[in-house]
């Protein structure tokens, strides 16, 4: 009997029963074994599907055995520079007084002065008796503040992007800026020379890291094709996989500049993005200060997310990544920092604002400063037994021995050349890396910082000091 | 059995969440929101709704507003479990490790057999029972209940965890 053709009689259970009872045995074997199954899974234990080697109960104590445990702290040496910091009593500007002694400042990075200017000093006085010194609250439990939004709108409008999102921690940044972009499957080619927080970030991001000569765009091409012609063997997995491109504007370790045009040349071939860390350019390069975008007359709408500290050129705490609204929208909620940090003490936002105005208002201190650079890269490149490593615009400059030994003769020759300049009234440092962590180790180097405020003679005082020491210690 | 905290996962001091696990933080939430309190219940009302309706049609007799629930809750159950795939919000605890997981392998994080698991895989096999015995076994009806209760348990075996055939929504 044809099922469909009772639609209007009702289904009486003795019917359904008497059906049951004159099941095909295919159906009848079908339904038991699935009954038997069930009884199997309800009883059936959970485990783990395991994906590590199982070790053997010998296997674990032979290894336990033969463990040595290392010193919680290790030994370090007595005259480890971390044990002997030196003192710096007063304001850091262009004279600092390092344990007692006056010295000019060729060590800090105070770029353009702000540290000390008056006129930051009176805003943020203003701001700390209105506001009070810290936010005490993450940026989305009313740790904003009206001078955070209007920061903000500030910097937008001077990098001339439609959106800034401001963090409260310079390393912090970038370290939270890439992982909030970049995830696991996802590519990130990165300058071998990046600064320590890049690193981090792009550890934090668990994305595979691909690694290019440092400055060399031809290196970078060559990897970039190999990436796409992996692509064109997985077109699957290439449409969900981003890709992204990872420089500095200018670089911390080595002071050189990143050579954009041919970078978003290689973007538009290679359909990657571009992530500019601008922290020492920004406030540096360009005509009015706005960085390597402005310095090489690309169109800032080509660069993807640019990330800069304001610890530097500003002269405040924080940094700041700016960009099209919806890329930068997205850290509102992703990045980490931002989220989970207490935001900017609104002080040092209101002196960041100031710094801001002073470098709109005054847009020849950026040609100033980058004259003082060419002037103290020529007078270095002069000292026998150093050489100057970086662009002569580049606020930093590393110099190393021209005869390069050991990693720690060399750091022992350079820090004796510190501390001699630093007696006869130059303050200087040694680039300073956590050695066991950086990914590519830059040779020992002095890192030299340029502040718009150098007099020539400054610069001249300083160079004979310099070379005066280099002679005696080399 | 005690589906206040799930095995393997994050542990949470007694009594904040209370129930089996709306959310932790930090967590997967496609994870652990099988085993909150009253989610089974509601998907055996969600199920019988769908019977009703089925059943409210004029034109369908009760062999097919039957086998209909069996197959629409089966292709539901496919598409939502074992086609597609992360979650529907971001992720920022853990980097995207969930991207290309479906739904049913990221439950428990991944521990087989569980009590939401089996929990699943009895529901299409009690209605596959009660769709033959309403459907009076005919051989028709039997044809698209049984491939659509296939089509549903296989992929929830646990050899065929992270199993992509033939390449097919593997990205």
């Amino acid at each position: 009997m044809a099922v469909e053709d009772v639609i209007v009689e009702p289904w009486y259970m003795m019917q359904m029963v008497q059906a049951f009872l004159q099941a095909p045995v295919y159906h009848i074997v079908i339904e038991v074994l699935l009954i038997v199954w069930i009884i199997g899974l309800l009883f059936s234990k959970s485990y783990r599907i395991q994906e590590r080697v199982q070790l053997t109960e010998k296997e674990k104590e032979d290894l336990l055995a033969e463990w040595q445990p290392e010193p919680l702290v290790p030994d370090t040496p007595e005259d480890h520079p971390a044990l002997h910091p030196r003192v710096v009593s007063g304001k850091a500007g262009l004279k600092v007084v390092v344990d007692g002694k006056e010295c000019l400042n060729l060590a800090t990075l105070n770029f353009l002065g702000m540290l000390g200017n008056k006129r930051i000093e009176k805003a943020a006085n203003s701001a700390l008796y209105k506001y009070g010194v810290g936010s005490c609250g993450p940026r989305g439990f009313y740790g904003t503040v009206d001078v955070h939004l209007d920061l903000e709108d500030k910097l937008a409008k001077f990098t001339r992007t439609e959106e800034a999102i401001l963090y409260a921690y310079g390393f912090a940044t970038i370290a939270s800026a890439i992982p909030a972009y970049s995830k696991r499957g996802d590519i990130v080619f990165c300058d071998e020379g990046a600064c320590f927080a890049i690193q981090k970030g792009l550890l934090a991001s668990r994305s595979k890291v691909v690694y290019f000569k440092h400055n060399d765009m031809e290196d970078l091409e060559r990897l970039l094709k190999e990436q796409a012609k992996d692509d064109k063997k997985n077109p699957k997995k290439a449409a969900v996989t981003r890709r992204f491109v990872l420089v500095e504007g200018i670089y911390m370790n080595y002071g050189d500049i990143v050579p954009l045009p041919k970078l978003v040349e290689l973007k538009y071939k290679y359909k990657v993005r571009i992530f500019i860390e601008e922290s020492l350019s920004f406030g540096v390069l360009g005509d009015n200060g706005r960085g390597v975008t402005e310095h090489f007359g690309v169109p800032i709408e080509d660069i993807d997310l640019i990330s800069a500290n304001m610890e530097m050129s500003l002269a405040s705490i924080g940094g700041f990544c700016c960009g099209d609204s919806f890329v930068i929208d997205h850290q509102r909620l992703s990045g980490q920092g931002y989220c989970f940090s207490a935001s900017l003490p609104p002080m040092l936002s209101v002196a960041a604002s100031e710094a801001l105005l002073i470098m709109e208002e005054k847009p020849g201190i950026f040609e100033e400063l980058r004259t003082r650079c060419k002037w103290l890269h020529a007078k270095l490149s002069s000292i026998p037994g150093l050489k100057v490593c970086g662009e002569p615009i580049s606020p930093i400059m590393h110099l190393q021995l021209a005869a390069q030994s050991s990693r720690t003769e060399d750091t022992t020759k350079l820090e004796t050349i510190c501390n001699e300049c630093m007696n006869q009234g130059v303050a200087l440092t040694v680039a300073r890396y956590l050695e066991g962590e950086e990914h590519l180790l830059p040779p020992p180097s002095i890192r030299i910082a340029v502040n718009v405020e150098l007099t020539e003679d400054d610069i001249n005082d300083a160079t004979s000091v310099i070379t005066n020491v280099a002679k005696m210690v080399l | 059995m005690d589906r206040t905290q799930p095995k393997g996962s994050p542990r949470v001091p007694a009594g904040t969440m209370g129930d089996g696990g709306t959310t932790y933080s930090g967590v997967n939430p496609n994870a652990v929101w099988l085993n909150s309190r009253g989610i089974w219940l509601s998907y055996v009302i969600a199920v019988t709704i769908l019977h009703l309706i089925l059943l409210s049609i004029p034109f369908l007799n009760v062999a097919q507003a039957w086998t209909l629930t069996n197959v629409v809750h089966n292709i539901g159950n496919y598409i939502f479990l074992h086609m597609l795939k992360g979650t529907p919000w971001e992720t920022n605890w853990d980097q995207g490790k969930s991207r290309l997981l479906t739904h049913w392998e990221q439950i428990d994080f991944g521990e087989q057999f569980t009590t939401t698991r089996k929990f699943l895989f009895l529901a299409p096999v009690i209605l596959f029972i009660l769709a033959s015995f309403y459907t009076k076994y005919d051989p028709l009806h039997f044809v698209f209940n049984l491939s659509t209760m296939l089509l549903v348990l296989i992929p929830k075996l646990p050899q065929l965890h992270g199993v992509r055939i033939f390449g097919i929504n593997k990205y």
